[in-house]
């Protein structure tokens, strides 16, 4: 546990001794921020009712452009370095530090996401909030940074490249966002469909922002995560008998 | 202390690590020689647990590479041959990492790195960002680390590789110093540097164990691999007909440029036949322009090693 916490605990500095937090981070707050302005902006003009949500959703689009940049250096620049023969020689299993990566870069979102929190403070000086419905809506961004997490810490194990596990967690974020708008070109009856709608990061993101929880889509998602930090474990353990 | 048993580890196409077999004895300093792609590095990683063999076992401290993996982690400091730190890090801070990750008890931490880092005198560096670090001081960051733990073990892959000969004979010291308390594995292409830290030698050559012995055992066999170089002017066919019949004289192999004639002597068990021959020419009356020794680069050595029987393989 101590080794554990040694390992999540540097992950996380190097976000830090790097450009890369404060870049994302900066980034993050100025286009969200304008996007809150505008929104408010356009609300008051036409006297509707202030909404927090449309600075959520937008929110939640700027995490899967920049989760490439969170997952991508994490194993392949280790494999790449040759510090991952420093690290798997300590006594540290292999899950552990998959976890720890894992767990650093969900922590790395947690910063990424508590600024925002003013925005929501913001809007409840003006009209009622729904608090359980901004947990709610958190709580899908949490659970959507985890999948997309896990699935970057999955390909960057494969890659001894930063850029190639950058470029390919973005192809593959992109496409799990957008994946309920490919099936306006198929079939009305294509068995893709419903896997399309199922995969959708944006329809599964929908309900929490709603307020609402769906069982099968948490478990849907808290499921692949352990899926992909599975297999991530997996491609680490197959240098043993490779 | 350790324990390989026909130790096997094939890749693709390449069989890196061939049956080998060996044991190192605790508090021994064992050097590892074998040109580059003998599979030093490769039984190395197993033996940290890096990789796994394909067959075959190894067991450090008692434990078993495969079953008990993280006992033998626990016992064991290793300098791979890339020496990958964490750049970013500062010295003192890294190995305080380290200590962690390790499980040093948080109490013990401080001191110990301030121990190692005295003992690899780099107290005034600790501070430094090791990015910034010359290659030397490195590599002495990575010894500090493969000690940290207070290891049963030390396994160092190419610990002087790169270094400029000062910084050779420091660390050269440094592993001397360590054979008290420690067992030392390290790995060499350099001869010289092996004799004179270890108190035995084992030669590795395509993945198989070609020689083991003390230093010394080990330079004779090798010296035996070399070869006197003769040039002459005469009638090289009866040239070449009376050196073969100087005692000692195994193989002579002969080329020519008109009457200019290169011989290369081979002996038959390690006798310098340099007097003899130089005999054989004053009594031929033959005009001699060079007589040398030639000794064999160590690759070459190390291929006739191999062609011969190991000796002392599983002492």
């Amino acid at each position: 546990m101590r080794n554990f916490l040694a390992l999540t605990r540097r992950e996380l500095g190097v976000y830090f001794v790097s450009p890369m937090a404060y870049i994302i981070l900066t980034a993050l707050l100025l286009l969200v921020g304008r996007t809150f302005v505008g929104s408010m902006a356009m609300r008051s003009a036409s006297q509707m009712p202030i909404d927090y949500r449309e600075t959520l959703q937008f929110l939640v689009i700027l995490i899967v452009m920049t989760s490439p940049l969170v997952t991508m250096r994490l194993i392949a620049e280790e494999k790449n370095k040759g510090t991952l023969e420093i690290i798997l020689t300590a006594p540290i299993s292999d899950a552990a530090f998959v976890l720890a990566k894992f767990v650093a870069a969900m922590t790395l979102l947690v910063y990424l996401l508590a600024p925002t929190v003013g925005y929501i403070v913001i809007v409840s000086r003006y009209g009622p909030v729904d608090v359980g419905a901004v947990v709610c809506g958190y709580l899908g961004i949490l659970l959507l940074g985890a999948v997309l997490y896990s699935i970057g810490l999955f390909i960057s194990s494969l890659c001894s490249s930063q850029i190639t596990a950058g470029v390919l967690t973005f192809s593959i974020a992109i496409l799990l966002v957008m994946a309920s708008m490919q099936m306006a070109t198929l079939d009305e009856n294509s068995a893709l469909r419903p896997i399309l709608a199922y995969v959708d990061l944006t329809v599964n993101f929908a309900d929490f922002l709603k307020g609402v929880v769906d069982r099968t889509r948490f478990v849907y998602l808290v499921s692949v995560v352990g899926f992909f930090l599975f297999l991530t474990t997996r491609v680490l353990e197959s240098r043993r008998w490779r | 202390m350790i324990e390989v048993s026909n130790l096997t580890k094939t890749y693709p196409g390449v069989t890196a690590v061939d049956n080998l077999s060996f044991t190192v004895g605790k508090g021994q300093i064992v050097g590892f020689l074998g040109p580059n792609g003998a599979g030093k590095s490769t039984t190395m990683r197993i033996l940290t647990c890096f990789i796994a063999p394909t067959s075959g076992s190894a067991k450090l401290a008692g434990f078993d590479v495969l079953e008990k993996s993280m006992e033998v982690r626990r016992r064991v400091g290793y300098l791979p041959e890339s020496n990958a730190l964490y750049t970013e890090m500062r010295v003192e801070e890294y190995l305080l990492f380290r200590a962690r990750l390790r499980d040093l008890p948080p109490k013990d931490r401080p001191a110990r790195v301030g121990e190692v880092l005295e003992k690899v005198r780099l107290t005034d560096r600790r501070r430094s960002i090791i990015a910034h670090l010359s290659k030397g001081l490195r590599q002495r960051v990575g010894l500090a680390d493969a000690i940290l733990h207070r290891p049963e073990i030390v396994i160092l892959d190419e610990p002087t590789i790169g270094l400029d000969p000062t910084q050779v004979r420091e660390v050269r010291d440094l592993i001397r110093g360590l054979g008290d308390a420690h067992t030392v594995l390290f790995s060499s292409h350099i001869l010289s540097e092996v004799e004179k830290i270890c108190s035995r030698v084992l030669i590795l050559s395509k993945g198989k164990l070609a020689a083991s012995g003390t230093p010394d055992e080990i330079a004779n066999q090798i010296m035996k691999t070399g070869r006197v170089r003769l040039e002459i002017r005469g009638e090289g066919r009866t040239i070449k007909e009376s050196l073969e019949k100087v005692p000692g004289v195994a193989r002579i192999l002969w080329s020519n440029k008109g009457d200019q004639n290169t011989y290369l002597v081979e002996p038959t068990d390690g006798v310098d036949l340099r007097p003899s021959l130089m005999k054989a020419c004053t009594s031929g009356g033959w005009d001699v322009f060079e007589l040398g020794y030639e000794r064999l680069s160590l690759e070459e050595a190390f291929e006739i090693l191999t062609a011969a029987t190991p000796k002392g393989a599983a002492s």
